[in-house]
């Protein structure tokens, strides 16, 4: 028993200590959050929040009487500014001091600060009151929006806007935006996708300010907007986990399975954690998506409560853009060859991400069925030849179930 | 927990996913031989309904359209991510024809 105290109440945070009550752990519960929104989903921030379709109680969850209810002792507006690992102390925000006997770092990332004059006039989207903030100006009437990156979260943004009567520029740096996470030829694909659903996408250009007027490229044009969002990616927090003397490694938190980082006593969770995955030849790969965030959570909550509790799950994430909605499982890496089953032009379709002639990852939309049949294939352990993959007819569920 | 008629056994179709308010409840329902189950129709995980989706007859879950979590109609658990959180189950039962859920 003890105290646990948890640093970060993002997704992987409340995860935490709602499973900690729901599994039985009777200690005492510190949940320190540094937003003022009760926890929340991160996810629809930059889909439907933005223009205003969300319903708030299925997004700020649970209500937020659920905290007293649970005795989970909810610090909002306060950050874990110090800790002590021999001591076991942590000094919060607001100058109080604590005791803990578990100790969480689900701190999550912050937004990359790029040298460009003139950012801090964008918006950004990473936060509740930004995104509310940046709905009540599209709640106003169509907008001319020019969305500085062109990763998950500006995509998103962009085909959101468009989807609801506004217009929307990404202006990308790389050539090739999406190509990391997706590989070149399916983040193609994507943009193709977006494009075809009004999307102004410019790729490869180089922002040099931040005006009145919008936004003005290197060479001088200016990209006019009434609206600048900045969706320039974000790094882990990892002061606490640095403070604490933690292990770091591949730009995260070096933790086991288990989510125990070098520490005796302290677990990292979510985006900060670089974690073992079967999924990726054992390799500690990094997510910084809800649903590994959340099963980070449950686990570090498990190890706390029990002693036992290992995260296996395949990888998994989605990323909404407007009336499509890609679904992805496994960990793909952006050279694995690809191989299409279906139509890329609807689209209905899936790719898989195949490397040493073996499936590692599928990228599926608009596709249910092929995504169910991928991950019962992920689940059985099942690995059929790429040719058949490709094949429509090869129906994937019989394969994992032997047929 | 009021018990409220939401039609008679041979309004639905085997094995299709049917939305239906019952009490202000949106329930998406689905009937397996003359067995009838209820669960609410929004998917825990994100913006959908699940009704929109498909049943999984060799699962007996409920799968949700847009992420593609299936949910057992019986316990309401998530077979796979991105859910994690259980949908909830409405008990139901049949009598005389006459389909009555507890909501």
């Amino acid at each position: 028993m003890g105290i646990a105290l948890i640093a970060g109440a993002g997704m992987a945070g409340r995860a935490c200590a709602l499973t900690l009550r729901r599994i039985g752990w009777d200690g005492e519960i510190v949940l320190v959050g540094d937003e003022s929104t009760h926890p929340y989903d991160r996810p629809p921030l930059s889909k439907s929040v933005i223009v205003g379709t969300a319903d708030m109680d299925k997004v700020v969850k649970p209500a937020p009487e659920t905290y007293a209810q649970d005795r989970i002792d909810l610090r909002l507006g306060t950050r874990v500014e110090a800790v002590d690992a021999a001591a076991r102390t942590a000094t919060l925000s607001d100058g109080t001091a604590l005791a803990w006997d578990a100790l969480v770092l689900a701190t999550g990332c912050a937004p990359r600060r790029l040298p460009i004059p003139g950012l801090e006039r964008a918006h950004r989207i990473t936060r509740m009151d930004e995104a509310l903030a940046l709905q009540a100006l599209l709640a106003e009437g169509p907008r001319r929006l020019a969305i500085i990156g062109g990763g998950f979260i500006g995509m998103e943004a962009a085909t959101a806007a468009v989807a609801h009567g506004h217009s929307a520029t990404v202006l990308e740096a790389a050539p090739e935006p999406m190509s990391r996470p997706l590989g070149r030829e399916v983040a193609a694909h994507v943009l193709r996708w977006a494009e075809a659903r009004g999307v102004d996408i410019r790729a490869g250009v180089a922002v040099e300010a931040v005006t009145d007027a919008g936004v003005v490229l290197a060479g001088g044009e200016v990209v006019p907007a009434d609206i600048v969002v900045a969706a320039v990616g974000q790094a882990p927090r990892l002061e606490l986990a640095e403070a604490l003397g933690c292990a770091i490694t591949d730009g995260g938190v070096r933790v086991d399975a288990g989510l125990r980082t070098s520490v005796d006593g302290v677990w990292a969770v979510g985006d900060i954690a670089a974690f073992p995955s079967r999924w990726a030849d054992e390799e500690r790969i990094r997510v910084e998506h809800a649903a590994v965030a959340i099963g980070h959570g449950q686990v570090a909550a498990e190890q706390i409560a029990l002693g036992e509790g290992l995260f296996e799950d395949l990888p998994t994430f989605w990323s909404d853009q407007g009336d499509l909605t890609l679904n992805v499982v496994g960990v793909p890496r952006p050279d694995d060859e690809i191989v299409w089953r279906g139509d890329t032009q609807t689209p209905a379709c899936t790719a898989f991400y195949v490397r040493d002639g073996r499936m590692r990852a599928a990228l599926s939309v608009g596709d249910m069925k092929t995504l169910r049949g991928v991950r019962k294939l992920f689940a059985a352990g099942v690995e059929p030849p790429p040719a058949m993959l490709a094949d429509p007819a090869a129906d994937l569920a019989a394969l994992a179930a032997g047929g | 927990m009021a018990q409220v008629s939401i039609g008679s056994l041979d309004d639905f179709a085997e094995g299709e996913l049917t939305r239906v308010e019952a009490d202000g409840t949106a329930l998406c329902v689905v009937r397996v031989g003359d067995r009838v189950h209820a669960i609410c129709d929004d998917c825990p995980h994100a913006e959908a309904s699940l009704s929109d989706g498909d049943f999984l007859s060799d699962d007996m879950a409920v799968e949700c359209p847009l992420h593609g979590s299936s949910f057992n109609v019986e316990t309401g658990e998530p077979d796979c991510p991105p859910a994690t959180e259980a949908v909830q189950v409405y008990p139901v039962t049949v009598e005389g024809g006459d389909v009555l859920v507890d909501v």
